[in-house]
């Protein structure tokens, strides 16, 4: 079902979306398929020899996630600018819960956007990336 | 710290061709199981040429190249006290499986700040500006660093 710039208000939630928990093997997959082989994110070991509690997940597989809460609800296609601010660790066995409004909409000449804010929390409300997104909507005009 | 003259440097040329299995990869280890990653026809349908890349994709070349590793040993930043602070895109066209990406990296600012908890740090920004084969510009992505002093 398409999605135009009128269906869109200030302050619609995007619907939220929920994942993991986050499993050791997912900062394993993520670090083949990125190419961040930090050892932060992958062996406890290291981990701990540099002050953790064990490894922690990449940010970006958070902002990955975040990604994915967009794309599920605004096509790919319309996305102008995302951008988040990495602010806490996630550890394996976090569940990440994405959530996101409308906060303006803007209709300039042939361009008809829409700005987002994000926030990615975990299971006890911790905050561990903050995101926005811009997306340029077709009119039903 | 970092090396403040080097606000403006431009790191190699980093080239990239994009693949459907690396798509495939990076939207399977996010667990997105949008069919347009993996689906050329679905992608089509939807409007793509072909495989479209997840919205955080530019990260795979830019780790798989070393263009950080290079940029932050070149600017005299300590490795084990750098974080990611921040990460930004702006997407110009679609990029899709097949296409052949050229990425500039360069040092747009560094800049020292003080946490709220008075600890000083240096923010650095490395923003990349891929073309396509075609020369077009595709996006542009921007890297923030934080090394705590």
């Amino acid at each position: 079902m398409e999605i135009y710039y009128e269906d869109i208000k200030v302050g619609d939630e995007m619907p939220p979306l929920v994942k993991g928990p986050v499993q050791k093997l997912q900062h394993v997959m993520y670090a083949g398929a990125s190419g961040d082989f930090n050892p932060l994110h992958t062996d406890d070991d290291f981990a701990k020899a540099v002050g953790m509690d064990g490894v922690i997940a990449h940010g970006m597989l958070i902002m990955g996630f975040m990604g994915q809460a967009i794309t599920d609800w605004l096509p790919r296609k319309y996305l102008k600018k995302f951008g988040v601010r990495f602010s806490g660790m996630t550890r394996p066995g976090n569940t990440i819960t994405i959530t996101g409004k409308v906060v303006e909409k803007q209709n300039s000449g042939d361009e008809h956007l829409v700005a987002c804010e994000l926030v990615a929390l975990d299971e006890n409300g911790d905050i561990k990336v903050t995101g926005h997104v811009l997306a340029n909507l077709p009119t039903r005009i | 710290m970092a090396d403040k003259l080097k606000v403006g440097k431009q790191y190699p040329a980093m080239h990239w061709q994009v693949e459907r299995g690396k798509i495939r990869e990076l939207a399977g280890a996010i667990g997105d199981t949008n069919a347009i990653y993996v689906d050329p026809q679905a992608a089509r349908a939807a409007g793509y040429d072909d495989c479209p890349v997840p919205p955080t994709f530019l990260t795979v070349p830019v780790m798989w190249c070393g263009s950080m590793a290079g940029a932050i040993g070149d600017l005299g930043i300590n490795f084990a006290m750098v974080l990611h602070g921040e990460e930004e895109y702006e997407y110009y066209r679609p990029i899709c499986a097949g296409d052949e990406l050229t990425g500039i990296p360069r040092v747009t600012a560094i800049e020292e700040k003080t946490s709220k908890s008075g600890r000083k740090m240096d923010i650095v920004t490395i923003e990349i500006l891929y073309t396509n084969q075609k020369g077009e510009k595709a996006a542009r992505q921007r890297i923030g660093i934080v090394e705590r002093k």
